[in-house]
């Protein structure tokens, strides 16, 4: 029962988000215009047509997954939406269409992967995609260089960030392989002297993704994705094999790469210096930074009011510094309500990782998680100088295609673990999927009439790839 | 896993808890002292982002207001304009994003923004409903003198100053070279600060408001003070006489000071005020001494500050007494207004005004009255007095030497006015040349009318014109000016 109510709470709480959004979006219009905006009744249907929409295909699709990620997921966007609305009208309506199609990917992804452990099975195509898009940017006539990074590609029509979807390949990628190796990696058999390492040709993918992070470092000088990568692959790794001693070798590793790369490149050390005293550079590197704090320090605990604040005087506001936008105009409590926000889809994401019983879902659910919780953190923490400043997005908030796009897969990927874990400890029936019938309906017809299965026999025939994957006996 | 999965939440939820640790830091903590860097104009943006009431003359012309930007400009809600463009530019100043007010714009610049302690108890609803707060200024200049003393200057360097000398109400005050704080008040940092270093850069300083923020040596006007100082003193009466003469040799000097042109010059004191002789002068202010002399100038305000609304006025200079001790010749000389003496330009209308009011010097003052958003009067100024020079017989016998000027003297060419009225004047030519140089001179006029009950005062000076000097120049050059002025005034009284 406990499974059933979680879509009535989540139809509860996506209603609320909508509003919310709806009502930002009338008083940012009223703070910058001093009119209600015209469009205020078709936007919030149109609005809470869409999260209606993506709250009936998880009724649908993934009936028994997490209540509180997509309400979470739709306030972040909202809140961004809002934010992108008020900087600049053209992007606004660029940034609805992206949302359109994020919400058809995220329903997309629930209607494709229906079943988790098909994901473990294709994670060698994962990684070579995964790899393949990381590194295309650095493909000359197609990788595009923009404020410095060279993370975007360009085939004439489509422009995006491949590394956003990267990271989630990636993850997926991790989580399969890892699954498989984990007491092999664990296992240290390997002795140099004292040191006792994994065999090499286990270890061998882990130093292949610490290279991927340092190439990424290196040729597209995003350092922002670089940490995120390594971070995520340290993270997985520590998990799978629950042995601390990759944690620490993983961060001396990329303590030597980052130690490493302030020594040899010029804007590394720009970062670092600009993190560290930004005021003496106010005229120089440091301006956007500068910018940004005097933006939220005016701001104050209730914000100068949607619309109301200069948030356009930071350069790239709608992208990497909208969480300077929003601390602003609303203030430490708007500010802490992201920071809140992005804490419960974490809390909620490792609750799913926890409750997983498989490890490949765990390592999954861990992973995505972690790209989610640590992406935000890298970024707000840039903004508000707790880490050097690295461009990248604030997941569901930040402006643009490819990330939110990306982040919406990550969270149906999420959704459908979740689902899948309240299936398998019995919170609801497992009721096989519509591939599943389809392929059934397909056997009854080549078995012929004349067979006699009844629908219990027929749960019995289509046992799932994996043995584990039957019913609980109850 | 899980004890992984659990610890690595920590982790997570301990980062959250530094940003939002780091968040209270930026937002609440430092906040005064983010806001204090030298680099932060939030503040000054908000004030852009916000109305700001109007400036408005006596004849309720608008000459500064805040006027909605364009919806396309997303920088800023409100552009400053300034409707009459150079014509009050000295008064109103100009009100800027990066480069500070200047003028009226800063010196009630809280009454503007509406943030005064009385505007804003008064409206604590409007806090909450948002509404318009803001206050507006009103002044007792009038937009059509302002306009008639601008023409009647013309293309002419000057100032001029017309008050009322019953009450110091300034009623206009224009100096040209001016400029149009308009170019000066774009929200277009860039653009603003090239206008500014132009105007900066200028000959004859079109940003200062030259009709008070500069002095000028006042030549035979300043005739008024010796004449009253020495009248005051007993020295001088109707009676005194002065043979005519060409030139006077004060004590240690070999140096004559010599009449205009080296005219034979003399008579009764209205024969040597009307024609402007200046040996009998020199010789009054050696007689009188340094001590009265000075003692006289400072009755007259000179030397001291001149209580305005507006800020950063010049001060007006005769000399201490330590000054002449071992330089008789220089008090000679400053007695009929030459050397180091200078008077700012309206100071000098303030000296007729003076003798106008029967002795009384008041206060000059060009705002009216402050009003709230809703019209409510906030301050409303009351004429006073600031200093009483000389007593009114003495004015009565200053006003009679006056109207003699005009009606037999240095401005009978030139101060007749419309309608039979009778205007009382003294005219200056204050030689800026040494002898044997080019002749340049400011030629001054200081007037009022009528002279049987004033009602306007008005001071004129033309910066260094180049006409011939001679004792009539200034009334010559100054008169026309006055006088149009005068007769306008006199056939239009406010609200007409």
């Amino acid at each position: 029962m406990q499974a059933l109510t979680r879509r009535s709470t989540e139809l509860g709480l996506i209603i609320m988000a909508g509003t919310i959004t709806a009502a930002m979006y009338a008083l940012a219009s009223l703070g910058k215009n001093s009119t209600i905006p015209p469009v205020l009744v078709p936007f919030f249907l149109a609005l809470l047509g869409l999260l209606l929409l993506a709250h009936f295909a998880t009724r649908k699709l993934a009936r028994g997954a997490d209540a509180t990620l997509l309400p979470l997921a739709a306030i972040l966007n909202g809140i961004g939406y809002v934010m992108i609305t008020r900087l600049n009208d053209h992007l606004a309506g660029l940034q609805t269409t992206w949302t359109f199609i994020a919400i058809a990917a995220y329903i997309g992804t629930l209607l494709v992967v229906q079943r988790v452990p098909d994901l473990a099975r294709y994670k060698w195509t994962f990684f070579i995609l995964g790899a393949g898009l990381l590194l295309l940017p650095l493909v000359p006539g197609v990788g595009r260089s923009v404020g410095g990074a060279r993370i975007w590609v360009n085939f004439g029509l489509i422009k995006f960030q491949p590394g956003e979807f990267a990271k989630i390949l990636l993850a997926l990628f991790f989580a399969g392989y890892l699954a498989e190796r984990r007491e092999l990696i664990a296992t240290s058999t390997w002795r140099i002297g004292r040191l006792r390492l994994p065999e090499p040709r286990h270890l061998l993918p882990l130093v292949l993704a610490w290279a991927f992070s340092v190439i990424v470092m290196v040729g597209q000088k995003d350092l922002g994705s670089s940490l995120l990568f390594f971070t995520l692959f340290v993270v997985m790794v520590w998990v799978a094999t629950e042995r601390a001693a990759f944690l620490v070798i993983g961060f001396a590793l990329f303590a030597a790469a980052a130690y490493a790369s302030f020594r040899m490149f010029a804007h590394v050390q720009d970062r670092v210096h600009i993190w560290l005293d930004p005021w003496s550079q106010y005229q120089g590197k440091g301006y956007q930074i500068v910018q940004g704090l005097f933006a939220m320090s005016d701001g104050g605990i209730a914000g100068t009011g949607l619309g109301q604040g200069h948030p356009t005087l930071i350069p790239a506001v709608q992208n990497d510094f909208i969480f300077a936008a929003i601390a602003e105009e609303m203030g430490l409590i708007g500010a802490t309500g992201v920071l809140i926000s992005f804490l419960l889809m974490v809390g909620a994401g490792m609750r799913i990782a926890v409750r997983a019983e498989r490890t490949f879902e765990k390592l999954l659910a861990v992973g995505l998680t972690t790209l989610l919780g640590v992406q935000a953190f890298i970024i707000i923490g840039g903004v508000i100088r707790v880490v050097p400043l690295t461009g990248i997005t604030l997941p569901f908030v930040s402006y643009g295609g490819s990330s939110l796009v990306a982040n919406y897969i990550l969270l149906a990927l999420l959704m459908r673990v979740s689902d899948s874990t309240a299936r398998r400890i019995g919170e609801l029936p497992d009721d096989p999927t519509i591939v599943e019938r389809w392929a059934a309906w397909k056997l009854r017809r080549r078995l012929g009439p004349s067979s006699k299965m009844s629908d219990a026999d027929e749960t019995i025939v289509w046992t799932p790839q994996e043995p584990s994957d039957m019913h609980p006996v109850t | 896993m899980n004890k992984q999965i659990r610890r690595l939440t920590a982790a997570l939820l301990a980062c959250y808890l530094i940003l939002f640790v780091q968040l209270n830091l930026l937002q609440v903590v430092k906040r005064d002292a983010i806001a204090a860097n030298t680099n932060n104009n939030r503040a000054v943006l908000r004030d852009f982002d916000k109305p700001r009431g109007s400036i408005v003359t006596a004849d309720r012309v608008v000459i500064a207001s805040s006027q909605p930007t364009a919806p396309t400009d997303t920088k800023f809600k409100f552009q400053r304009v300034y409707p009459q463009g150079d014509l009050f530019a000295n008064v109103s100043g100009y009100y800027t994003l990066a480069f500070g007010a200047t003028k009226l714009e800063k010196k009630f610049t809280e009454v503007l923004a509406g943030r005064t302690s009385a505007q804003q108890l008064g409206n604590i609803t409007n806090i909450f409903n948002g509404r318009d707060n803001t206050g507006s200024v009103r002044l007792t200049m009038r937009a059509d003198l302002q306009q008639v003393s601008k023409d009647a200057l013309a293309d002419r360097e000057g100032s001029v100053v017309v008050m009322d000398p019953r009450t110091g109400a300034v009623l206009a005050m224009y100096s040209n070279p001016t400029y149009d704080p308009n170019l000066v008040a774009v929200h277009d940092n860039k653009q603003a600060k090239i206008v500014l270093d132009f105007l900066n850069a200028y000959p004859g300083k079109p940003l200062l408001a030259n009709a008070f923020q500069e002095r000028y040596m006042p030549g035979s006007t300043f005739k008024i003070v010796t004449t009253a100082t020495g009248i005051e003193d007993g020295l001088l009466t109707f009676d005194s006489f002065w043979p005519d003469e060409t030139s006077y040799t004060p004590p240690q000097t070999t140096n004559p000071i010599e009449n205009y042109g080296g005219e034979v010059c003399g008579g009764d004191l209205r024969t040597v005020f009307r024609r402007s002789c200046n040996t009998p002068f020199a010789r009054t202010a050696v007689a009188l001494g340094a001590e009265k002399m000075v003692a006289g100038a400072k009755a007259w305000g000179i030397g001291e500050p001149i209580p305005f609304d507006l800020p950063g006025g010049a001060v007006s200079h005769f000399g201490e007494v330590a000054d002449f001790t071992d330089a008789i010749p220089k008090l000679a000389i400053r007695g009929f207004g030459q050397d180091e003496a200078s008077i700012v330009p309206l100071q000098m209308a303030m000296f007729a005004s003076t003798v106008a009011n029967g002795g009384v010097m008041m206060k000059p003052y060009i705002v009216d009255a402050t009003l709230d958003h809703s019209g409510k009067v906030l301050t409303q100024t009351v004429p006073a007095a600031w200093k009483t020079p000389i007593s009114p017989n003495t004015a009565a016998m200053m006003n009679e030497l006056m109207v003699g000027v005009v009606q037999n003297g240095t401005a009978k060419c030139c101060m007749q006015l419309a309608n039979g009225v009778q205007a009382a004047a003294k005219t200056g030519t204050a030689q800026l040349n040494a002898k044997g140089q080019p002749q340049r001179s400011h030629a001054w006029i200081t007037a009022f009318a009528p002279a049987e009950a004033p009602q306007y005062t008005v001071a004129v000076i033309l910066k260094g014109t180049t006409d011939q000097i001679s004792a009539g120049t200034g009334g010559k050059l100054a008169g026309p000016i006055a006088k149009t002025i005068l007769d306008y005034a006199l056939a239009h009284p406010l609200g007409s």
